[in-house]
C-alpha cells in the first residue's frame, strides 16, 4: 500500500477507494508517503470517474497497463492544500487546487523537449502500479497543483482533467478561428473536445453520434449542428454527404472521440484535402481503413496521449466563462462504500450519465 | 488529340507516344495547342518512365483516374526552349529547362494557400484527360519550366520530378539534422526519398526492403544501414527490433514508400513516441492496422500527394552535388516504336531497373 506517515494532525485515518479485483472496490486505509520538500499534502474534495477507471474496475487492464496488486483508483481531482513542503513557494495551506495527475522524470528527451506526456517513466494517478486520488488526502508535487481562480469551483477544478484531453487535442489539430471541426462521438470526451474547439475559436462545429439523446446534449452545449449516424461502415458515404451539408462547407478537422473503424472511416472521408483527423478515442485497437486514399489527399492523422501544459489554459477558460463544464456533471455521490459502488455502476452504464463526481 | 498548330518552323510533324488501350502504345502525331502569352514551346530531350505511367499502360487506371480516350503518356521531363510567348520574361529560346507537370487553377483556396498540389482542377501531364510529355515537343506555362544550372544535365532535369516526391515527403515529415529516418522500400521512390533525406541533413538513414539487390543499391547510394524484411505481418515485432538496432537509437521518422499493410504496420511500430510516419507509397488501398496504439503514442501519419515548390530546391541539390541521381538511371532508350515498347516492358518488370530514361 502506501508508505510513511498517516497524514496530518487530527486528520483521522486517511481512507481511499482501492481496486481489489475485478468489479471489487473497497474503501480502506491509504498510508501517505512522507512530504518531500517540493510536495504538498492535499485534502481531496472533488473526484470524477473516468472511462479508464471503469475499464480497470471491469478488466484490471487499460491500454497495455495491467493491475497486478491492489491500487487506489481515480485521477480527476481537486482539493484544498493542508501542508506544504519546505521548498514550496507557489502554494500555502488553504489554497484550492486542481491536480495534474502525472509526474514525469524531467531527465529524458521527451521531458526536456516539452512533450513530457510521452515520458516513458511517467507516474500517473491510477495507472498501475501508481496509486490514484479517490482518497481523503494525497501527497503530490506542488508544481502539478494549480491554484483555482476564485470563481472556479472544486468540481470544475476536477473537470480540468478530462477537459485537458480536449484542449490538447485542439492544439495537436491546430484548431483556430478558421478551422471548422467535426466531432465524432458525443460522450464525455467528445463533449469536452467540442467545448475546447469552441474556446479555441472554431467557427462551426458539427457533432455526430449514434445516440440521439447525447446529440441533444451536444446541441444544448453549443454544437452548431448535430448528425445522427449509424454503426455500419457501408453508410460512410451517405453520412459524409450529410455531415458536409451540416458543415455548410469543408471539414478542416475531424476529432474521432470514439475510435472505431466506422468513425475513423468516416473521419478520413469527411476531412478536406490537406485537413486533419485527430484520433482521441480508443475504441478499436486494430482497424481496417482506407488510409492510402486519405494520405493521397494529404489528410494527416494525429494522435493524442493525455495532455501537456493544459491546466493554466483550462482554468483560464473556466474562469473567463469561455467554457462551462458544469452541465457535464450529471451525477454526484459522497465517499462511502455503498456510494462508491453505485457511482461506478452508474458511470459504467453510460447513457444519460456524462460525468459522475464524488464530493468528499 | 491536341489542338492548334503543328509546332515550329522546320520541326517536322510533332510525334508523341500515345496510350491507345491496355498494353498498347503507339507513336503518332500530336498536335500542339497554340502558344499562349505565358507559355513556352519546349523540345523534349529526356523523359523518364514512372510507375504511374506503367500502371496506366497495364490497366488504364491509376488512383481513381481512368483513361477513357487515347492519351499521350509520360510526365518526368526536361528539354530545350524553342519559342516563348509574348509575356514570357524568365526564359529565352535555347534555355535548358526541367518541367513541373501540373498546372493549377490559382483561384481556389488550396492554390491561394500555397498547397496548389491539392487543387481539384489540376491539369497534370498524363493524368487523364490531360496529355503527357513523351513527345518531340510540348507547350507549357513558362513559370513551370525551370532553367537548369550549367552543371545539371537534361537527364538530371527529368529526374527532378521523381526527386520532388522525395523532397516533398521530407518537408511534410520535417526532416532535418536531428531526425533519424527509416525508409521502407528501396524502389525508385524509396531511393529518391533516401537521397532527399540525406540532403535535408538526416543524421542516420536505415533502408528496409524484401529485395537484397535493391538494398545493395541503397547502400551504395548512401544508406547508413540496410535491413532485409519479409512480406509477413507476423514478423513485424522482430523486424522492428532489428531496425531499431540498425538505427542505433530511436526512429524519428518513417517513410513508407511501399504502402502495404505490412510496411505500414512496421512503420507505426518502429516510429518513436511523438514521431512521424509519412505514407508515400500506394500499395494497398485499404489496410488493417494497429492505428490506435500508434495514435496513443502520438505517432502522426502524414500523407503526400505529388509535391509543391520543389523544382528550385531539387536543382540546387543537383547543382551543388548534395544529391546525385545519375546512378538511378539504369536503362536508356531512343524514341522509336520498338524502343518505347521495350522500355515500358523493362520498367514494368522492376528488378534491377530503377529509372528507365528516353533520350529524344
Amino acid at each position: 500500500m502506501g508508505k510513511g506517515g498517516e497524514g496530518g494532525v487530527g486528520a483521522g485515518k486517511n481512507m481511499a477507494a482501492w481496486l481489489m479485483g475485478v468489479n471489487t472496490l473497497k474503501i480502506l486505509p491509504f498510508e501517505l508517503p512522507p512530504l518531500d520538500a517540493h510536495d504538498v499534502r492535499v485534502r481531496m474534495k472533488a473526484v470524477g470517474i473516468c472511462g479508464s477507471d471503469v475499464h480497470y474496475l471491469k478488466t484490471l487492464r487499460c491500454a497495455g497497463f495491467v493491475v497486478k496488486e491492489p491500487m487506489v483508483i481515480g485521477h480527476e481531482c481537486a482539493g484544498i492544500v493542508e501542508e506544504v513542503g519546505s521548498e514550496v513557494k507557489s502554494l500555502v495551506a488553504g489554497d484550492r487546487v486542481a491536480l495534474e495527475p502525472g509526474i514525469s522524470c524531467w531527465r529524458c528527451s521527451h521531458c526536456k523537449g516539452g512533450r513530457y506526456n510521452l515520458c516513458p517513466d511517467m507516474k500517473f494517478f491510477a495507472t498501475p502500479p501508481v496509486h490514484g486520488s479517490l482518497a481523503n488526502q494525497v501527497v503530490h508535487p506542488a508544481d502539478l497543483c494549480f491554484k483555482l481562480p476564485a470563481n472556479v469551483s472544486l468540481e470544475e477544478g476536477a473537470m480540468c482533467e478530462p477537459l485537458s484531453v480536449g484542449v490538447h487535442a485542439c492544439r495537436r489539430a491546430e484548431i483556430g478561428p478558421e478551422t471548422t471541426a467535426l466531432v465524432m462521438g458525443a460522450g464525455p470526451i467528445g463533449l469536452v473536445t467540442m467545448l475546447a474547439a469552441r474556446a479555441f475559436g472554431a467557427p462551426r462545429i458539427v457533432v455526430a453520434d449514434v445516440d440521439g439523446h447525447r446529440l441533444s446534449v451536444a446541441k444544448s452545449l453549443g454544437a452548431d449542428e448535430v448528425v445522427v449516424v449509424s454503426p455500419h461502415v457501408q453508410d460512410v458515404e451517405a453520412e459524409v454527404a450529410r455531415i458536409q451539408n451540416a458543415m455548410r462547407g469543408e471539414v478542416d478537422v475531424v476529432f474521432d472521440c470514439a475510435g472505431f473503424t466506422k468513425t475513423m472511416s468516416t473521419a478520413l472521408s469527411a476531412a478536406r484535402a490537406g485537413g486533419k483527423v485527430c484520433l482521441v478515442g480508443m475504441g478499436h485497437n486494430e482497424m481496417t481503413l482506407p488510409l492510402t486514399p486519405a494520405a493521397a489527399r494529404e489528410v494527416d492523422v494525429v494522435g493524442v496521449f493525455r495532455y501537456k501544459n493544459t491546466w493554466p489554459l483550462c482554468l483560464e477558460f473556466l474562469s473567463s466563462g469561455k467554457i462551462d463544464v458544469k452541465p457535464l456533471i450529471t451525477h454526484r455521490y459522497g465517499f462511502s462504500q455503498r456510494e462508491v459502488e453505485e457511482a461506478f455502476d452508474v458511470s459504467a452504464r453510460g447513457g444519460s450519465a456524462i460525468k459522475v463526481m464524488f464530493n468528499l
